[in-house]
């Protein structure tokens, strides 16, 4: 069965993106050598990845027939961990505005020290209120931060 | 006679209570954050920077910049104790430090490692005062041909030193230029690349991506492995070094103070890559190198002094050139253009106190940060106990809020959290985020510079190679491009272990 490698799989995706950098930076006009347009300078990056990636694909694709094959990345790992706190941290952009800063906080930190590595429900659910209230304080009060506000005022 | 009216106006400005206790606080949180595995100088600071925007510009960089160098004295507790770097620039102190504490000698180590630091750290500051005014005179002969030129060699020289394959260093310095040049054209007005988001037009903002990078990407990473950690339970006692500890690493912290400066000068060099070189010479000179790895002591203060030394010589391309040297620089740089500062030649004339100020609070700094270490050990010890399932939500919520009150944007939100994606990918497929967030910084700058280039010489490239310091800058960019390409030169490139090589 073919393999490739980690190198050689995100080169691949390196020079698509390169080349789409490249194709969609000339709608904006590249302009001449003696006055370059809007589209110049991302038009010379795409072109610099789409190099690079092509060079990584050569040096990716000459490792692999040393035998240099494919490192598995999740091995060992509790990567379900990181995913739940990737949910949390998106969930969190979604609730900030609609729950206000102190409510969506002491969600987000109590869902946190209870679904990634359980804790206490009471270490939670203080840890959550105080979290909160810190920050609130914090940011709110000391720093001048403008927090999104709930339909509550806070 | 003009130097030292300028240091005294320095310490005017320095010693005004206000900066002080700003000085204090940049200090005292640079060594938490030191302390703290998983939260290094760039997320900090990037994290604190919305914090002083109400407060006067000399007084934010006073503290922004105690972060910095606090981070590197409190990098080397958690090195020496517990086997784990506070931030990168400390890894190699694990190699004797922790040595040295399992053989019950943790005490000497601290003291010498806060010593050598303090030491490196008040060289370097003298050497940034005397270099930065004459260098910055000189950079008023720049022109934008030199700019782009000596920016171009920033990157390379970053790209070269980073761990890894130097295609992969390179694709990120453009990936980073890309991002760089997203928003408005400043020269034209136009916008690009900003998908009909309004919060793009400005570009992409370099906090949200600094912090979703460094800040969010190592939470992922740090909660996917066993976060129990033990800490070496030992009695911490003579935190004095003695006489003969003294004489076995006077010339290593010498050494590395030099190697330490000069290499935090160079753009692209920095904190980090300077211990890795001052272990790596400490162990050639020394008489039994096959000692090292098993508690020498040279090998705690060489590299130890040489990181504090780099963070002096990484102020001087920043204030002199307006060149950002390192990562934790390009964020100074965008919190002093916040400021309403532009950082280049004409800083130092244009505002000799913040200049003086700044620099002066390095002094003040790295005495404070003397006496707030070896005393203050058992309360940093304390905190490292605080255990990580409970630590990690805190550093998450702090990256959150800052990233937030950048612009009170929760686009600026997301695309922290993407950014915390894509940093963590990077690091599953072993690609190094600091040359990409340097390009990020300079790209704007350059693309101006190379415009207003091709502009002024209608046209014609070779302009880059017709004037004597661009063509200087650039020769020496294509020899280091060229470098790996040359079998018996490669096998002399130094590699550093991965993910080491970002400030």
């Amino acid at each position: 069965m073919f393999k490739i490698n980690n190198d050689q799989a995100s080169a691949v995706l390196w020079l698509a993106l390169g080349t789409l950098i490249a194709l969609a930076s000339t709608r904006y006009g590249l302009g001449t050598l003696d006055s370059p347009g809007t589209g110049f300078m991302p038009f010379l990056a795409g072109i610099a990845i789409t190099l690079f990636a092509f060079i990584g694909l050569v040096h990716a694709t000459l490792k692999q027939r040393e035998g240099i094959g494919w490192k598995p990345t999740m091995q060992g790992r509790f990567w379900k961990k990181a995913l739940i706190v990737l949910v949390a941290l998106f969930a969190y952009v979604l609730i900030l505005k609609p729950l206000g800063f102190f409510l969506g906080t002491a969600l987000f930190i109590g869902f946190l020290l209870r679904a990634v590595q359980p804790q206490r429900w009471s270490v939670v659910v203080a840890g959550a209120i105080a979290t909160a209230f810190g920050a609130f304080g914090i940011f709110e009060i000391w720093l001048k931060a403008q927090l999104p506000r709930g339909p509550w005022g806070f | 006679m003009d130097f030292f009216h300028s240091v005294v106006m320095g310490f005017q400005v320095a010693l005004q209570p206000v900066n002080l206790s700003f000085c204090f606080v940049g200090v005292l949180i640079g060594t938490l954050v030191g302390v703290l595995p998983g939260l290094g100088p760039v997320a900090a600071i990037s994290l604190l920077l919305p914090t002083t925007f109400h407060v006067a510009p000399v007084s934010a960089i006073i503290m922004l910049a105690g972060i910095y160098y606090g981070a590197m004295y409190g990098g080397s507790t958690t090195s020496i104790l517990v086997n784990i770097p506070g931030e990168a620039a400390s890894v190699v102190t694990c190699l004797d430090g922790y040595q040295m504490a399992r053989k019950g000698r943790a005490g000497p180590a601290l003291g010498i490692a806060a010593f050598g630091s303090f030491i490196a750290g008040t060289i370097g500051v003298i050497g940034l005062m005397l270099i930065a005014p004459p260098l910055a005179e000189m950079a008023l002969k720049f022109g934008p041909p030199e700019y782009f030129s000596l920016m171009i060699l920033g990157l390379t020289v970053l790209t070269f030193l980073a761990s890894g394959p130097m295609w992969k260093a390179l694709l990120m310095a453009a990936f980073g230029l890309f991002l760089g040049s997203m928003g408005m054209d400043t020269m034209t007005g136009a916008t690009r690349f900003t998908f009909g988001v309004i919060e793009l037009t400005d570009g992409v903002g370099l906090v949200p991506v600094v912090m979703g990078l460094f800040g969010v990407s190592e939470v992922l990473l740090n909660v996917e492995q066993s976060m129990d950690r033990t800490i070496f339970e030992t009695k911490i006692k003579n935190l004095l070094p003695t006489l003969k500890d003294w004489a076995d690493s006077f010339w290593a912290i010498i050494r590395g103070t030099v190697i330490g400066f000069f290499l935090g000068v160079l753009p692209g060099g920095g904190a980090v890559i300077s211990s890795f070189v001052s272990y790596a010479v400490e162990k050639r000179v020394s008489k039994h190198p096959e000692k090292f790895g098993t508690g020498v002591i040279q090998g705690v203060a060489g590299p130890e002094s040489a990181n504090n030394a780099a963070t002096g010589g990484a102020f001087i391309p920043l204030l002199t050139l307006g060149i950002p040297a390192n990562s934790v620089m390009a964020i100074l740089l965008g919190a002093l253009m916040i400021h309403g500062m532009q950082p280049g030649p004409l800083l130092v004339k244009e505002q000799p106190g913040l200049f003086w100020g700044v620099v002066t609070s390095m002094y003040l700094g790295n005495a404070m940060l003397l006496v707030l270490n070896l005393p203050l050990i058992g309360l940093w010890v304390k905190i490292l106990k605080v255990p990580y399932p409970i630590l990690f939500p805190l550093i998450l919520l702090f990256c959150l809020i800052g990233a937030y009150s950048l612009n009170n944007s929760l686009i600026e939100v997301l695309i922290m959290v993407i950014f915390g994606v894509i940093g963590y990918l990077f690091k599953k497929f072993d690609y190094e985020a600091a040359p990409l967030v340097l390009a990020l910084v300079l790209g704007p700058m350059l693309e101006a510079a190379l415009r207003r280039s091709l502009l002024l010489s209608a046209g014609d490239p070779l302009i880059f190679l017709t004037r004597p310091i661009s063509a200087v800058l650039m020769l020496v960019a294509l020899f280091l491009l060229c470098y790996p390409l040359v079998p018996w030169l490669r096998k002399k490139r130094a590699v550093l272990p991965k993910g080491e090589a970002n400030d």
